[in-house]
């Protein structure tokens, strides 16, 4: 993807590696130079930036925040020096594994960042359909998705750890190993109600339990799994007969 | 997060639910119908409510809002594909937003951009408008290069299949 100068647009990622260098390294005035020099996405915020916000921040401090522009309405649209243009660069999609050496508190603006993002391709995907003209580059949808659900993915991985750490609980939601009407066993997760279960009636509709009538199906419906099973297991060990008259110098395959 | 999301059960006293790291998209759109100056023009998804409109463009986007109204636009289940199966298109939701001057409070101080008029005060209202955004910009090729060489050919090609102006319109079809 960075595959041209380094002058030229960097990833999205390596441009976002380069804004938080700002709230997590002391060499403020570095990430303030590298800043100037990356283009595309930071071009976006910069523009038409206050750049006095950066020349502020010179010393041994981390800034209380990082807010870069208030232009409101317009970051529903891209900078105007996209406009018009048929393609448009755009970096590599995070990866989980560049996402889980974050801290919470970056994943976190991340996130706001990507939605920000997504919601101005998704403006400018509806208008593209209104003007019937093809949307410039639209794998950034995809890469934005595929970002979002990998971040989301690393929070998640991290809320377990702490739960299992802390609790023992192995799930978020609490839930029950159930039989239903048909005698089938399945996870029931619990939902929060404000009566208890047996003030509820729709809940009592539900019946948790078999009825003795059910016992012919349960047994026909066992003995249907249990012949497709043996029809398969006969067909692969008829199979490796062919093969094996077929061709006699074959290894026999384990299954 | 992105699966059915099923949210704590609110009952009165409850602390306020805060969705930290929420999953809606808004979408800007152009309106069909013309709306006032200072209307913006949503898609939002459907979960989302007027108090979750206003909430969300204040805090994400810094955008003070007045009024906000939404309608949900129904769209058709009576197309079908190749295989004569009804096809739904998705529904969707769609919100009104006006917008207002952020200093609300016009009776402690004038705002500099505030013009009164006899006893009325004036305040500048926001106004959006919803920009062009796919113009095509004007390409000028460099000099001597393959692709000056190829539009002025387009160029010379679409001059010779012009009519002659001479004939005031009349097509090649009648002789002379």
């Amino acid at each position: 993807m960075a595959a041209t100068s380094v002058g030229r647009v960097l990833t999205l990622c390596r441009q976002f590696q380069n804004a938080f260098r700002i709230s997590t390294s002391l060499a403020v005035q570095q990430s303030a130079l590298t800043l100037t020099k990356s283009q595309s996405y930071l071009d976006r915020l910069t523009y038409p930036l206050l750049s006095s916000n950066w020349h502020c921040h010179v010393g041994q401090y981390r800034p209380l925040h990082t807010t870069i522009s208030r232009r409101g309405l317009e970051e529903f649209f891209d900078i105007p020096e996209n406009w018009g243009e048929p393609t448009v660069k755009s970096g590599a999609p995070w990866t989980a594994k560049q996402l889980r050496t974050k801290s919470n508190e970056d994943l976190h603006k991340l996130w706001y960042v990507l939605l920000k993002e997504k919601n101005m391709l998704l403006t400018i995907e509806q208008e593209s359909k209104r003007q019937r003209i093809q949307m410039p580059s639209p794998e950034r949808l995809k890469k934005i998705e595929r970002s979002m659900k990998r971040l989301d993915t690393v929070v998640k991985e991290r809320e377990d750890a702490l739960r299992l750490l802390q609790t023992g609980q192995e799930r978020a939601r609490p839930g029950a190993w159930r039989k239903d009407i048909f005698g089938r066993v399945y996870w029931y997760r619990f939902r929060e109600h404000a009566l208890p279960w047996y003030m509820n009636k729709r809940y009592k509709r539900k019946r948790f339990y078999t009825p003795l009538f059910v016992t012919p199906h349960i047994r026909l419906r066992l003995e249907k799994h249990l012949r497709a099973k043996t029809r398969i297991q006969n067909k692969e060990r008829e199979k490796q007969t062919v093969l094996q008259e077929k061709f006699p110098q074959m290894k026999a395959q384990s299954s | 997060m992105a699966r059915r999301l099923i949210y704590p059960l609110y009952q009165i006293g409850n602390p306020q639910l805060r969705i930290f790291r929420p999953p809606f998209s808004l979408t800007l759109v152009r309106p069909g119908k013309e709306q006032p100056q200072d209307t913006v023009q949503f898609r939002i998804p459907m979960e989302m409510t007027k108090c979750d409109v206003r909430n969300y463009l204040e805090k994400i986007y810094n955008v003070p809002v007045g009024a906000v109204r939404t309608r949900i636009q129904y769209c058709t289940n009576k197309k079908r594909n190749h295989l004569n199966q009804k096809v739904k298109r998705p529904d969707y939701k769609v919100a009104y937003v006006q917008l207002v001057e952020e200093k609300a409070n016009l009776r402690f101080y004038l705002p500099c951009h505030a013009v009164t008029t006899g006893s009325i005060l004036w305040v500048q209202q926001q106004t959006f408008e919803f920009p062009d955004i796919f113009t095509e910009k004007d390409v000028k090729s460099a000099e001597g290069s393959v692709e000056e060489m190829q539009e002025k050919f387009m160029e010379d090609e679409k001059q010779r299949q012009k009519p002659d102006l001479r004939r005031g319109g009349v097509t090649e079809w009648f002789g002379l």
